[in-house]
């Protein structure tokens, strides 16, 4: 009886051993192919800072140079489809938030690929179709204010206190019209205030006094003192406060969150290589370290070093698809620029 | 006269066939290269505003992008904002070019090679950028200018955001362009004219009134003409200065409801274009019209000329101080903020305790990155190459369109224009297209960059060839085909050195245009060769304004020494000739 156990285990251990020097030769294979494509095009929105660390982890393990082409979302979007419509695509990866990798997919950018670096997410992430990662990084988006001006007792404690009638004039925002993010934000909060939505929405829209292209320039202006809070990206004000600018956020609960996602090109020069970047990227030392950088991914437990991370309930915001976004940027458009000029 | 007219036939006509042929072979070729540069790209967002399918695939035409673009009361209401806007844009920089243009090039004001060099200095920096240092200048919150005025001088705050400021800014973004195209006619022009007005009686204010400014006439109207259209498509600065406040513009509405509608619509963006492209069209034909009697501002005949400052006397140092005083707010503020910015670790208003934080880490990060090294290699060399080849070809287009008055010149000099007045990033769209589908190895390669540059700037090098061409009088050219040169020895030993002003001004805009050119390059730049432009943009928009604000005052100064280096060669040249 013993005798059999030893080599039941035995033959386990055996197929386990197989399983792995398998695994390991396939991985040296691919490792060896990706090296003979020389190297690998990644085109995406992620900052360069932040790329560059995942360039350099994925230089170290397989000796093949990342190279990036960083855009915003919408160039992203227009250089992608251009190449994928004249079938030259010169991209063997695109970065990017999931509204516009989703529409990508559906251009059909993308080949089937399940990194086994996915095997950490929740199944409830996955793609269906087995073409995008699941989101392996969000950036959340909070209420940013200038410490100068406000202290935190002052701020608002939750959402809805953006709406009252002190703040008219001091809050600046992305403009929902032009900024998908903006507007993807205000209709997730729709299920969290409830029948309340409505009042919050044209309380905001009476009480912000600057109006702005992006998120981005949202946060300057407030480390800034230009505006004292604002609706922004909390990457960006990890960035700006990182450098020493006066500026915090309020822990609301939740804080809403962009998800990113990552596919591999279906014509992709570099296909070996395009898969090996998106094991690294979506691994656990990929996403450590990006955290270690000020991103937030999902991975339980990993948090930015921004204070609080920890405690924070962050939410992927659902994204709006084409016919939505249109619906809610004509009505945003009425309430938050009908009042202008 | 007539005796020298025939003789010159009798000459000219020995050659005649090898002439023609020469001139007509070269201006067939510079034709159907600058209609393919011109046209393939914007025949795709010309067919785009027409199909029912996205940019650079079939579909079946319609007119429903017209309907929709055209049928919205607003599209007109800003038509109207946007001319008032470029009106004023361009206006006021027209105005601050030909004052400093004539301070600088024709009177004996001190400081004059300074004040030369140092206005080119914002053409160097992207719009995005100047636009961002005068909210910083004169917010009504944090704005430096405003919070000093009001802390001295107890003045109420100028607020930026506002129409008039946006006129403002923009027009000091357009006035390096004026000042270019208006100093290099003034340089071409014959100062035996205004001492003669001096002779019969004339003071020094009068004469400039009455000769030196209707001299200058078609490099104002030049100036005038492209600021005016760049200023109805400029979008940089309506972003940062009207956008958070709601004033809207065309730009800004081509944006909101193309550019950046989800997914982008090109179609749109393309059909709204095409208005921009019938301004652009009208106004080069109106300038047509007014330079068709082109021989009224020849000044520079046979009999030589030998360009001389006006003495201004004592009145000479108030010279020198107006264009301080103009150089001070188009270059000397705006480049100290950012300055500023690129020595503090976060923008903060001055104060004590901000310059007790002063850093120099930004500056390392210049030193240490290699994408900042790789990044400048590539523009220099794009910069250097593009405005060569884009200026000999403009030369050869201001040759065809002004000598040539026939309805082909007049096409080349209007086709020039065709993808200058569609909006930056819709154009880049269509460049992309088009060599994305062209079966040579062009796209994804540094040479998309160039043929982009190249084509997108060219109005930019023919403004200042064809107003300084217009002063050439022919007879230096009959003369020279008297003597036996054929069309391309003529024009390489006669007409370019002539036009040397001309070439060095066009060349230098482009120069400091191509260095740090954005909106084509965001499109078509490749992983290896990352522009300064698209990097600039990058840092401002991974939140490192310090490194941006770092990058701008470096490239502006080292600008500033190759445009001073090239003026100095090509000064040494002409002394030569």
């Amino acid at each position: 009886m013993q005798v059999k156990r030893v080599v039941l285990v035995g033959i386990t251990l055996l197929l386990v051993a197989g399983g792995v020097a398998e695994r390991a030769g396939a991985q040296a294979d691919a490792t060896a192919a990706a090296r003979a494509e020389g190297r690998v095009v990644v085109y995406g929105t992620m900052a360069a800072d932040n790329f560059d660390v995942i360039a350099r982890i994925f230089a170290g393990r397989t000796g093949v140079q990342a190279e990036y082409w960083r855009a915003a979302p919408d160039r992203l979007l227009d250089r992608v489809l251009s190449e994928v419509r004249a079938r030259r695509p010169a991209f063997d990866v695109v970065l990017g938030p999931s509204y516009a990798l989703r529409l990508l997919k559906r251009e059909g950018a993308f080949a089937r690929y399940a990194s086994p670096s996915y095997e950490q997410f929740p199944r409830a992430s996955w793609d269906r179709d087995g073409v995008l990662s699941p989101p392996y990084r969000v950036t959340p988006i909070g209420i940013v204010f200038n410490t100068r001006l406000l202290r935190r007792e002052e701020a608002p404690r939750g959402y809805l206190e953006l709406a009252e009638p002190r703040w008219r004039g001091k809050i600046g925002m992305a403009d929902p019209t032009l900024s998908i993010f903006s507007a993807t934000w205000l209709v997730n909060l729709r299920p969290y205030l409830r029948d309340r939505w409505t009042g919050f929405v044209q309380g905001l829209a009476e009480n912000v006094g600057s109006l702005e292209e992006s998120t981005l320039t949202v946060v300057s202006k407030v480390a800034a003192g230009e505006v004292p809070l604002g609706i922004a990206h909390l990457n960006f004000m990890y960035i700006l406060a990182r450098g020493g600018a006066p500026v915090d956020y309020v822990r609301t609960d939740p804080i809403l969150a962009d998800a990113h996602l990552t596919a591999v090109g279906r014509e992709a020069p570099h296909p070996n290589a395009a898969r090996l970047f998106v094991d690294t990227l979506t691994s656990r030392a990929g996403l450590l370290a990006l955290a270690r950088a000020g991103e937030f991914v999902v991975v339980t437990g990993i948090h930015p070093p921004i204070q609080d991370a920890e405690r924070l309930r962050v939410v992927i915001m659902e994204d709006l698809d084409e016919a939505r976004y249109a619906q809610f940027r004509q009505e945003f458009g009425r309430l938050f620029r009908g009042g202008r000029r | 006269m007539s005796a020298r007219t025939a003789a010159s036939q009798v000459l000219v006509s020995r050659r005649r066939w090898a002439q023609v042929e020469a001139s007509t072979w070269i201006g067939g070729g510079v034709g159907l290269l600058l209609a393919f540069l011109t046209l393939y790209p914007t025949a795709m967002l010309f067919y785009g505003s027409l199909s029912d399918a996205p940019v650079g695939t079939l579909g079946r035409l319609t007119l429903a992008h017209y309907r929709a673009a055209y049928t919205d009361p607003a599209t007109y209401r800003l038509m109207v904002n946007s001319f008032v806007f470029a009106a004023g844009a361009a206006g006021l920089s027209v105005l601050l070019g030909l004052v400093l243009a004539w301070i600088t090039v024709r009177t004996n004001a001190p400081g004059r090679p300074l004040f030369e060099l140092v206005a080119l200095a914002p053409n160097v920096l992207p719009p995005l950028l100047v636009a961002t240092a005068w909210t910083l200048l004169l917010s009504p919150r944090i704005g430096i200018l405003n919070l000093t005025l009001l802390r001295w001088l107890g003045l109420p705050p100028w607020n930026v955001y506002s129409l008039g400021g946006m006129m403002f800014v923009e027009g000091l973004v357009l006035t390096p362009l004026a000042f270019l195209l208006i100093a290099a006619a003034l340089r071409s022009m014959d100062p035996s004219l205004e001492e003669a007005a001096r002779l019969a009686g004339s003071n020094t204010l009068d004469a400039a009134r009455r000769v030196t400014v209707p001299l200058v006439v078609p490099a104002v109207l030049a100036a005038a003409t492209l600021n005016f259209v760049r200023a109805v498509e400029s979008f940089d600065v309506p972003a940062v200065i009207a956008l958070p406040v709601g004033i809207e513009v065309f730009s800004t509405k081509i944006f909101r409801e193309a550019l950046a509608a989800f997914p982008p619509n090109h179609n749109l963006a393309a059909t709204y274009a095409v208005s921009q492209l019938a301004i652009a069209v009208a106004f080069v034909l109106v300038y047509r019209r007014i330079t068709r009697m082109s021989e009224r501002y020849a000044t520079i005949t046979g009999r030589g000329y030998r360009p001389h400052l006006v003495d201004l006397g004592p009145w000479r140092y108030l010279a020198s101080g107006v264009a301080l005083a103009i150089l001070t707010v188009l270059v000397v503020l705006p480049f100290l903020v950012l300055l500023y910015v690129s020595l503090i670790p976060f923008y903060e208003v001055p104060s004590r305790e901000a310059l007790g934080r002063l850093t120099l880490r930004h500056y390392t990060f210049l030193l240490q990155s290699d994408r900042v090294e790789r990044a400048l290699q590539v523009s220099l060399a794009l910069a250097l190459g593009g405005a060569s080849v884009a200026m000999l070809l403009a030369s050869l287009v201001a040759y065809f369109a002004v000598r040539r008055r026939t309805r082909w010149g007049g096409l080349l000099e209007a086709l020039s224009f065709v993808p200058w007045a569609f909006p930056g990033t819709a154009l880049a769209i269509g460049l992309l297209w088009a060599y994305v589908q062209l079966p040579l190895p062009i796209y994804g390669t540094v040479w998309i960059l160039l043929i982009s540059y190249v084509t997108r700037f060219l109005p930019y090098g023919l403004r200042p060839m064809t107003a300084t061409l217009v002063q050439v009088h022919r007879e230096l050219e009959e003369s020279s085909r008297v003597c036996g040169a054929g069309f391309v020895r003529t024009f390489r030993r006669v007409l370019l050195p002539l036009l040397r002003p001309g070439f060095l001004a066009g060349w230098a805009i482009l120069f400091t245009i191509y260095v740090r050119e954005f909106s084509t390059s965001v499109f078509l730049y490749t992983p290896r060769a990352e522009p300064i432009g698209p990097l600039l943009y990058h840092l401002w928009q991974d939140a490192q304004p310090g490194r941006m604000a770092a990058l701008g005052v470096v490239v502006s100064l080292l600008c500033v020494v190759v445009v001073g280096l090239a003026r100095r060669w090509m000064g040494t040249g002409e002394r030569a000739h």
